[in-house]
């Protein structure tokens, strides 16, 4: 009996995790960060074998668990490669406990969607866009960001 | 209504994104000076060692880097085709070591012998040849042409248009802006993005 509801449980932890990834395009994603004006986007480019982009995430979590019940969505891109997708991403978004949107984006060649979300990006990563689409809000960095600077440049 | 709500929407995603339209335009310094790098058989790379050279192919790459593991092989072909043409590939290695230890000038001898790399494999610990490229990522490709007895950039960015699968690339843009370069031809391509890890420079 014991036994059983543990397999319960690990089934639905399983569900509840593969249920915040999905595997998109530039398109969607674009649709995405735009389909709420009001709503303040903050959008976070990473991959699991990005050492710098772990070390920020919980700082992300930690902002959107503070901003729950405001109209804030922090939004992870993973752009790790798909075919890594079950040995090097879910492990870390379970590792991280991240309970946020998590997007793996299918796009091989960078170059056709890096200068949408900003002209100056080269590609480095981590990188994060925070977007108020109502009041014409938008903030591009590379840098790394703690919970203290998303705060200040999501305001 | 919902119509309305459509046309304020599209044009909110044409305010955000519409300014991709507009091209960048390519810097005004686009000369690189020369260097002196040590190579992974102990012997020390400039420019100047290769009188005959119309062009590089630079590679700037490391050993730690999931985007860079995926090129050794392409870069190795590169450098059997253009060497002879009078383009020869050098790769250098410009992470700060102190935080990838992977990265070390002994291990970057390892990868050379592993890999077989057909072309030097030079130590950037200075960073400075990296700051002069304006590197910001590994790989990060150049082609760099001699102008005037100037070396300059005609090609800077991803080195093809698919890392994790070689078998599926369309647009090859490091050969691509050589042939057009080798027909007297202007670069089509400029600069292309790509992701990949983030070179980080020592204060």
């Amino acid at each position: 009996m014991k036994l059983k509801i543990f397999a319960v449980v690990f089934l639905f932890h399983h569900v509840a995790f593969s249920q915040n990834i999905s595997i998109i395009k530039f398109e969607t994603l674009q649709q995405r960060i735009t389909s709420n004006p009001d709503t303040v986007y903050v959008v976070n480019f990473f991959a699991s074998w990005c050492a710098p982009c772990i070390k920020e995430i919980p700082e992300f979590l930690k902002y959107a668990d503070e901003n729950k019940a405001q109209k804030v969505r922090v939004i992870f891109v993973s752009l790790d490669f798909k075919k890594s997708m079950s040995e090097s991403l879910l492990p870390l978004i379970k590792k991280l406990n991240i309970n946020q949107t998590v997007y793996l984006l299918d796009e091989p060649d960078a170059n056709d969607w890096i200068n949408k979300i900003d002209n100056a990006w080269s590609g480095v990563i981590p990188a994060t866009l925070i977007l108020h689409n109502s009041s014409d809000y938008r903030r591009f960095t590379t840098e790394s960001l703690t919970y203290s600077l998303l705060k200040k440049f999501a305001k | 209504m919902k119509r309305s709500i459509y046309i304020i929407q599209s044009g909110l995603i044409l305010a955000i994104f519409g300014f991709t339209l507009i091209n960048f335009t390519f810097r005004d310094d686009d000369k690189v000076k020369d260097f002196k790098l040590k190579n992974v058989d102990g012997s020390y790379v400039s420019l100047s060692d290769y009188p005959d050279a119309k062009g590089f192919i630079i590679i700037f790459t490391c050993n730690h880097c999931p985007f860079a593991k995926l090129y050794p092989a392409r870069l190795n072909e590169l450098n059997l085709k253009y060497k002879k043409l009078g383009i020869p590939l050098l790769a250098i290695s410009s992470t700060d070591t102190i935080v990838y230890e992977e990265d070390t000038y002994v291990k970057m001898v390892e990868k050379s012998n592993k890999e077989s790399f057909n072309f030097p494999y030079l130590y950037d610990g200075q960073q400075i040849v990296a700051k002069n490229f304006k590197a910001q990522k590994t790989p990060h490709a150049y082609v760099i042409w001699k102008e005037k007895g100037q070396w300059t950039i005609k090609y800077q960015g991803a080195i093809d248009d698919n890392g994790a699968e070689p078998e599926k690339v369309e647009n090859n843009y490091i050969s691509m802006a050589i042939d057009q370069l080798l027909n007297n031809k202007e670069v089509k391509i400029k600069e292309t993005k790509s992701i990949g890890c983030q070179i980080r420079f020592r204060k």
